[in-house]
């Protein structure tokens, strides 16, 4: 088996255990529709600003959590941002989390928000880690056809 | 022979709607007519994504980050056959921002987004003079029946 074809079958394996896995759902496959030749590296970019976003986002959760007054509300106006921003990218295991984690801010109870963030963390940091290996694939796929 | 590939789309997808924008179908849903359309966030990735698909229907479409800049634009002239606005902006929340472009005389469709749907903050951006509600994400389904509509 050539290169060519090893790659293509790794990134539609990977793609197909993310989808199945529900990292990913049906809205990532609509990004993939606006990549095109006037914007080749759409879905790498808008990823991108999503990694940016999102690591803003968790640590304002967490310091707003750190405070010695939680202000419950502002916890939640970010929540409410990761949530749309993982809805929109199709990030479907973080977005579930964020559903979780409003439950908890609108009970005002900040074990469980710390809890929660903390699953949050962690799901956010392994959804990077395989859209960064998919991104390498496709890039050594590139490379590989030219 | 190695596969073909397609530089843009290492697997060359395919197999969508025809409603959607899949151009490796050659399938292409576009406005007839020179439409604009103006998205309010204060997120990068929604303000990027729903550009894009916007813009993929050939809508002509700005993104600014929050009420206040969406105002200052039409304050100076500007016009938007549709509008689209966050309901938690910061500062200047979504249903005030409409409230207030309304007030300014504006007739675009304007349709209100969000991260949580709430039945609450419906009530607010309809009765500020939002046409819809939408939860996110944006998509195909709700933008192309609004695109049939702002056509005719």
């Amino acid at each position: 088996m050539d290169v060519m074809t090893q790659l293509q079958r790794q990134w539609r394996e990977h793609t197909a255990y993310l989808r199945k896995e529900g990292y990913l759902d049906d809205q990532f496959e609509q990004l993939q529709k606006l990549q095109d030749e006037n914007s080749p590296d759409f879905v790498a970019e808008v990823v991108s600003i999503f990694f940016d976003d999102s690591e803003k986002l968790l640590n304002n959760m967490a310091r707003a959590l750190e405070q010695k007054v939680v202000d419950f509300k502002q916890v939640d106006a970010h929540v409410h941002q990761f949530k749309g921003s993982s809805a929109s990218i199709g990030a479907m295991r973080v977005k579930n989390l964020c559903i979780e984690f409003r439950n908890h801010c609108e009970a005002q109870s900040l074990e469980e928000c710390v809890r929660c963030l903390r699953k949050l963390q962690y799901e956010y940091s392994v959804l990077k880690n395989q859209l960064e290996y998919l991104f390498r694939l496709e890039q050594q796929i590139r490379a590989a056809g030219v | 022979m190695g596969a073909a590939v397609d530089h843009v789309n290492p697997m060359g997808m395919s197999g969508g709607s025809a409603e959607g924008n899949d151009k490796s179908e050659g399938q292409r849903f576009s406005c007839k007519s020179k439409l604009t359309a103006l998205v309010v966030d204060n997120g990068g990735v929604c303000r990027a994504i729903q550009t894009a698909l916007l813009r993929s229907y050939g809508v002509d479409t700005q993104a600014v980050e929050t009420g206040e800049a969406a105002v200052e634009l039409i304050a100076s002239g500007a016009t938007f056959n549709l509008i689209i606005i966050e309901m938690l902006l910061p500062f200047m929340n979504g249903p005030e921002t409409a409230k207030q472009i309304r007030a300014m005389g504006a007739q675009s469709k304007i349709l209100g987004i969000t991260g949580f749907f709430d039945e609450r903050d419906q009530q607010e951006f309809l009765a500020a003079g939002a046409d819809d509600f939408i939860e996110k994400p944006l998509s195909p389904e709700i933008v192309i029946p609004i695109i049939r509509e702002l056509d005719n």
